[in-house]
């Protein structure tokens, strides 16, 4: 019996040069898995395939549909409350996730230093960001009460100071959400921050210290430049996460008062499920894309950096 | 053990697949005499308890299952709505808040219950009748998209006992509007004189949530003359000086009140509840509050106030001394289009709507919302005698034996939208905290409302 390799004309020639090129793509597509190995490491991908198109594709798609009629943009830009929606959002971001990342670069320094009792006081700092949001978010709300909160009868009690209805006006309203949000996330930002000033070998500061380079020069010059990069991705992601924060708002001033403190995230829900219009509540969620993609895009650019000039 | 290849794990995908589609009309016919029903939980116990009464009574009446869920007021809403937009929806639903039931009529989304509303309508109030005959968009008609089974007015409810801590007596309290809210800024001013700083005149809720914000203002406008704010064919009649003149009334009185601090500051951020409980906790000495759910969350846990120091009392008359009109609501059930069993819901929504099956559930909800049939309040002592309950005779007087005027988003969905918007609150807080004229704010308010009454084109 003949040898079937000597009789059959190989797979290559039987398929043809097309034939061939597409084997290649198959090839390149199943890596160096072998028959079943290949057929196992499908039905692996299948769940999450499954998972990511009913949970992330399907949902995405679905949502830009319920958005994609112009005319839910001409209602969104003739509501009064979205122009300062708008306005506060834009706040929010541009004040509160500065300030954040300011002080978190502030502290992480402090949290540098040797010593028992800064590592003690870092684990009662991070508290905040441990503890569960919602109930946190809604015991600051009734602390900030004007009638019988915790904190203006502690005032007058303490020291006779009628203070003011934190949550009655827009502008004490909407500082109260954005430093109730700094509190929550400023540890978490300081540690990330801090892991990043940990990774700055001490050669380098030491080095600057011996040509006379100390404290805020050092900082300055050594410091800053090595953190810099982190730091604006850091800031480029708060700003990303915060776009969609919904619950530093609705559940300290409700978007109250008089929806004069709502954000982009708590006033797409008052369209779907206050005003039961569904559409336009995604729509004003979409609105914000035209900020969001832009900073998507400058993050991943970011991520590529990978050196920095001292 | 066998290989794993991809054609076996293609032909066993397929297999799975196929193996489900087949079962499914099993498992559907399997239901097909369930009945899916989500309802809202009450402010008392005895709310939930007279529902499950009634579905036990149903089940064994019909051979029907009830399949409900109890759900609290406020996800309702959004339940709702997500179920209304995804399309996987139960087969019945308490309408809540009821503005939901014309909204989703606009919309073509609820199956026509006339059949149903048939059953009983000479019977009804012819308001509560009515009120649930709203337009369809989409086929352009009107038709009975709801089925009312339970009403409710909003009366006035006083700390008695404030009143008298205050050296006033509860019968001092002027039976006409400016006089009666006035009666409340000394009392309060006394109190506070007495160390209780943090014990204002009412609990008007002045905040753009929820419905009692537009319910306090809408009686304020009543009071003052804006009761025809929406003509009867659903057009904004905000052109009419005296309902603008009674609109600007309202916002000026109600601003001043809150300036003055006659209203809790945080009254601007209250919803629904958030009024009940000052009132509970005696922030306040009155409120204005639908249905009787303030007195009776007091019925357990304070109960010797409640039998002897908390005085519920309807509107008082007009300036004028002419008899005030109040508002009255009404509940619906309605059945969302994509129900599996529309039969079975209709059939469970004839029999609530029974007269004699409607009052049982009622009374065992301790009378917190009302029959919508009036001779079932006018033969039974149970609603009428204050020996048997001090709070509810006041309360029926107010529904059953004065004027009252429908909830305006019966005319047209564009009230509902009003409703929930707010404009007339956002008004309020441009004069307090924007220092806005009151004209200018009402005439803002009002070119709002205008622009959303032009979405709302009824042709029929």
């Amino acid at each position: 019996m003949a040898d079937s390799a000597s009789v059959l004309p190989s797979g290559r020639a039987l398929l043809g040069p097309a034939g061939a090129a597409q084997r290649g793509r198959w090839r390149g597509l199943r890596g160096h898995l072998q028959g079943s190995e290949y057929a196992w490491a499908v039905a692996f991908c299948v769940p999450y395939i499954f998972v990511f198109f009913a949970f992330v594709v399907y949902p995405v798609a679905f949502g830009i549909w319920m958005g994609s009629d112009a005319s839910l943009y001409t209602t969104l830009f003739s509501d009064p409350i979205y122009k300062e929606t708008v306005v506060n959002t834009a706040l929010f971001l541009g004040v509160a996730i500065n300030l954040k990342l300011f002080l978190a670069l502030l502290l992480s320094g402090f949290f540098m230093r040797p010593g028992w009792w800064t590592k003690a006081l870092l684990m009662i700092f991070v508290l905040p960001w441990a503890v569960p949001a919602l109930p946190t978010y809604i015991s600051i709300h009734w602390m900030l009460n004007g009638e019988f909160g915790l904190l203006n009868n502690m005032l007058y009690d303490l020291f006779n100071i009628t203070a003011p209805d934190w949550l009655t006006s827009r502008w004490t309203s909407l500082g109260s959400a954005m430093v109730t949000h700094i509190w929550k996330w400023l540890p978490f930002w300081t540690v990330i921050l801090l892991a990043g000033r940990m990774a700055i070998p001490t050669e380098i500061r030491d080095a600057a210290k011996v040509d006379g380079a100390t404290g805020l020069r050092c900082f300055i010059h050594v410091s800053f430049p090595l953190l810099a990069n982190l730091y604006l991705i850091c800031t480029l992601l708060s700003t990303i996460f915060s776009l969609g924060d919904f619950n530093s708002v609705y559940f300290v001033t409700g978007g109250g008062p008089a929806d004069s403190t709502h954000v982009l995230a708590t006033l797409g829900i008052r369209y779907a499920f206050d005003l039961a219009q569904p559409r336009l509540g995604v729509a004003a969620v979409i609105s914000a894309l035209p900020l969001l993609i832009p900073l998507v895009i400058i993050l991943m650019r970011k991520f590529r950096t990978s050196q920095v000039q001292l | 053990m066998s290989i794993l290849t991809r054609r076996s794990l293609i032909r066993s995908s397929v297999g799975a697949i196929a193996a489900g589609t087949l079962a499914r009309p099993y498992i559907a016919n399997a239901q097909a005499k369930t009945i899916e029903v989500w309802w809202v939980q009450g402010f008392v116990p005895e709310e939930d308890a007279a529902f499950n009464d009634f579905a036990a009574q149903y089940e064994k009446q019909s051979g029907d299952k009830l399949n409900y869920s109890i759900i609290p007021f406020a996800p309702m809403r959004q339940k709702i709505i997500s179920a209304i937009t995804s399309g996987v929806v139960p087969d019945l639903i308490y309408a809540t808040p009821p503005e939901v039931v014309p909204n989703a009529a606009w919309e073509g989304q609820l199956v026509d219950v006339t059949d149903v509303v048939e059953t009983q309508k000479s019977k009804m109030l012819p308001m509560a009748a009515a009120s649930a005959y709203c337009y369809n968009n989409v086929e352009k008609r009107r038709s009975y998209y709801g089925v009312p089974f339970e009403g409710s007015v909003v009366p006035f409810h006083i700390w008695g006992s404030l009143v008298e801590k205050a050296g006033f007596k509860v019968s001092d309290i002027p039976d006409t509007w400016d006089p009666f809210i006035d009666f409340f800024k000394p009392v309060a001013k006394k109190l506070q004189e007495q160390g209780m700083r943090h014990t204002y005149a009412t609990a008007f809720v002045v905040s753009t949530i929820g419905n009692d914000p537009t319910n306090t203002f809408q009686q304020f406008m009543i009071a003052y003359g804006g009761e025809n704010i929406v003509t009867k064919d659903g057009k904004f009649n905000g052109k009419d000086p005296q309902v603008r003149e009674g609109v600007v009334k309202a916002v000026e009185r109600l601003s001043s009140l809150f300036k003055e601090g006659y209203i809790p500051p945080s009254s601007i951020n209250w919803n629904d509840a958030d009024d009940n409980n000052a009132f509970h906790s005696k922030l306040c000495v009155m409120d204005f509050d639908g249905t009787l759910s303030t007195e009776l969350a007091m019925l357990h846990k304070q109960h010797e106030e409640y039998l002897h120091e908390v005085v519920t009392m309807p509107p008082p008359k007009h300036n004028d001394g002419k008899q005030m009109a109040s508002q009255f609501g009404v509940n619906y059930m309605m059945i969302p289009k994509g129900a599996k069993n529309v039969e079975g819901a209709k059939s469970m929504a004839k029999y609530m709507i029974e007269p004699e099956i409607n009052a049982k559930y009622l009374k065992g909800g301790l009378g917190r919302w009302l029959p919508i049939y009036p001779d079932l309040v006018k033969n039974d002592s149970w609603w009428t005698d204050p020996k048997q309950d001090i709070h509810r005779p006041p309360y029926v007087e107010q529904a059953f034996n004065r004027p009252v005027l429908p909830f305006y988003f019966i005319y047209t969905p564009a009230w509902a939208q009003v409703r929930t918007e707010h404009p007339f609150n956002v008004a309020m807080h441009d004069i307090t905290s924007g220092g806005m004229k009151s004209t200018d704010a009402v005439d803002k308010a009002f070119k709002r409302i205008e622009e959303i009454f032009t979405k709302y084109e009824i042709k029929a």
